[in-house]
């Protein structure tokens, strides 16, 4: 929302357990960065927040990822407003924590669209109260029955983040368009983005996709930034355009390396597709679960211990190439990799 | 000595664009190119993760090779040298054109209206088109919880034509949905509570005559008439017409049917083979190629 402020920000370099001590608490209104558990989840943080049992959290988001798997797992998740539950599509889909707990009755869903989702973080992050949207008119998602939060009592203005209504369905008033929907802005507290890199005053950059990362740390009142690397401003500052977040958003700078893993960062890491269906694999039975989480979560002492773990070995096969920012020597499927050198599609017709 | 990627590009054109013969390809093959036949060289293709981005990646290696794939995380024009395991993948990005996020794709793009064909998966479809990715039961005690829309819902009703990817059995193949999440031809007006064309719903709006054009399954391939309601049009090699009458819950129309589904040819194979999925992340297994094609690859 707009907050009118008195003076500029100044970000702080923390280390991850003290970052996510001062800033994740009970109950936080939460959005985390990434696209699905494939790229950019700032795991590290969600995995530090489970060991350090911050609970009842409300993820208001554009999907599942790492990071809501892992929370999921130890039921710390009591809102889940999003637009797709899964998080592994093809190395494991649904998120099976996620959905044994919904079917208990321990969380709240609520249900939106993907594009519903960015345009209620563009709205929150350009302080806008509200948005319009065509899609989808006619689905049950604007079924006005359908609205869980509501259901739940939540609506009632107690929480400046949760808003009065799911949505608004109206005619468009300017043009004679048609019906509209009107979506609210997404409003949460903390936003958690895991970048490339970022200068210690906390202007980041990553490559590859953008998602709604800049929409997500401007809509949010606070934002840690997760950083591969932290490097000088200096640096940063050759090259403005390819800077995403302008430091004076930023709160806080943790440099975490291999803090996305199993996710990717484009030109660093790619993803762990194999460990990614170990970890569905596991969910599929509370006491393989409990297993997993006290070896890979509870057991190490630090996220460098927990990535010591995966051995050399696995950590050079999924080091990405400098030139395509992905590896082409994990084993994704049942064969390697092949050599390419050009896309077939341009080899063949050009662009 | 295997050869060169180089020496496998200009096999392609040697490779004889003939139907291969039953037993000599697999279902996903069969599917795979059955998505790769509904895009045109003109289009705007958005496509969601699974067998719809191994068809356009295959259409766009093969028929419609300046064919714009789009994908949802932000990438516009990518040119994979790699399968992808997720719309948001580095591979998907490799040389596109631009790099954005959501609000370029979903913004920019689709509601804006660049975007021709869209295609996607599904857990269940009505017999008007509507596609179900969240519940099935009450939608707040559901028996089955799946995903939820992610941008099935915004693709689907937005693009100007939208292809579906569905497993057929009867429970998915329904008479009308329990929960809607992607309306078809025919949908919910919550203003007045009635079930109506999806042109009057949508009355007004750019997108009142955007909406499914075909369906492939496991069993057939289908489209829609202009009362927007499904019809089968081809049914795939070993499987009958009643076959697909007995795996659909409601009256099927198939008096429009025009065959069996073209199998894919040798060169279509090749390409899906060698090019598009040759890690076999999508496919199952890779079978042997009959021994004319084989002698081809090896001379």
């Amino acid at each position: 929302m707009p907050r009118i402020r008195d003076k500029a920000k100044k970000a702080e370099i923390l280390s991850l357990e003290e970052a996510v001590k001062k800033y994740m608490h009970d109950g936080i209104v939460c959005a985390f960065s990434g696209f699905t558990g494939f790229n950019r989840n700032p795991v590290a943080f969600a995995w530090e927040t489970v060991r350090q049992g911050f609970k009842d959290l409300h993820i208001l988001d554009r999907h599942g990822s790492v990071c809501t798997w892992l929370l999921n797992a130890v039921n710390a998740i009591r809102i889940q407003e999003t637009d797709w539950m899964g998080w592994g599509e093809m190395a494991g889909k649904l998120d099976v924590n996620l959905e044994r707990n919904y079917k208990r009755g321990q969380m709240i869903l609520e249900d939106y669209s993907h594009g519903a989702m960015a345009l209620r973080f563009l709205a929150g992050a350009i302080g806008s109260p509200f948005i319009p949207y065509y899609a989808p008119l006619g689905s049950d998602l604007y079924n006005p029955d359908y609205d869980a939060l509501g259901r739940a009592g939540m609506r009632n203005g107690d929480n400046p983040r949760i808003a009065r209504k799911k949505f608004i369905q109206m005619e468009e008033p300017f043009y004679g368009d048609g019906e509209v929907v009107l979506l609210p802005a997404a409003r949460p507290e903390l936003a958690v983005i895991h970048v490339a890199q970022a200068g210690e005053k906390g202007t980041a950059r990553w490559r590859g996709v953008g998602t709604i990362d800049k929409e997500i740390a401007f809509a949010c009142d606070k934002v840690v930034i997760i950083a591969e690397e932290i490097v000088p401003e200096a640096d940063l500052r050759k090259h403005p355009e390819s800077n995403q977040i302008p430091y004076f958003v930023v709160d806080c700078v943790v440099e975490q390396p291999w803090g996305a893993y199993p996710s990717s960062v484009p030109f660093y890491y790619d993803y762990d597709a194999p460990f990614m269906r170990i970890m569905d694999a596991a969910s599929r039975n509370e006491e393989e679960l409990k297993k997993w989480l006290d070896e890979w979560v509870f057991s190490p002492k630090t996220w460098e211990d927990m990535i010591d773990k995966l051995g050399v070995k696995r950590l050079l096969d999924l080091r990405a190439d400098s030139v395509t920012g992905y590896s082409t020597r994990i084993l994704r499927g049942k064969k390697p990799a092949p050599r390419m050198k050009m896309p077939l599609s341009v080899a063949r017709s050009g662009y | 000595m295997p050869k060169s990627v180089e020496e496998m590009m200009e096999l392609i054109d040697r490779i004889p664009d003939e139907a291969a013969k039953p037993g000599e390809f697999i279902l996903p093959e069969l599917m795979a190119i059955a998505v790769a036949h509904e895009v045109r060289d003109d289009d705007i293709v958005f496509a969601g993760t699974g067998l719809p981005m191994v068809g356009i990646m295959t259409a766009n290696m093969l028929n419609a090779p300046h064919a714009l794939l789009i994908y949802e995380s932000g990438i516009c024009d990518g040119k994979t040298m790699h399968v992808p395991m997720s719309v948001c993948d580095q591979r998907a990005a490799n040389m596109s054109s631009t790099l954005g996020g959501l609000v370029d794709t979903f913004g920019f793009y689709l509601q804006q209206g660049f975007v021709t064909l869209g295609f996607l998966g599904g857990a269940a479809i009505d017999k008007y088109g509507g596609v179900n990715v969240t519940s099935i039961g009450d939608y707040f005690h559901p028996s089955h919880r799946f995903t939820g829309s992610g941008g099935n819902s915004d693709i689907g009703t937005m693009a100007r034509r939208t292809a579906f990817i569905i497993l057929q059995e009867k429970r998915r193949f329904v008479e009308r949905n329990e929960y809607t999440t992607t309306p078809g031809w025919w949908c919910w007006d919550f203003k007045t509570r009635e079930w109506k064309p999806k042109k009057e719903v949508w009355k007004g709006t750019p997108f009142a005559h955007c909406g499914p054009c075909a369906v492939v399954t496991n069993m057939g391939v289908y489209r829609f008439d202009e009362q927007g309601i499904i019809y089968l049009d081809s049914y795939h090699p070993g499987v009958t017409v009643t076959q697909i009458q007995e795996n659909c819950g409601f009256d099927l129309n198939v008096s429009r049917v025009t065959g069996e589904t073209p199998h894919p040819t040798y060169r279509e194979l090749f390409v899906l083979r060698e090019f598009v999925d040759p890690e076999l992340i999508f496919l199952p297994t890779k079978m042997d190629y009959p021994p004319a094609i084989q002698s081809l690859i090896d001379g």
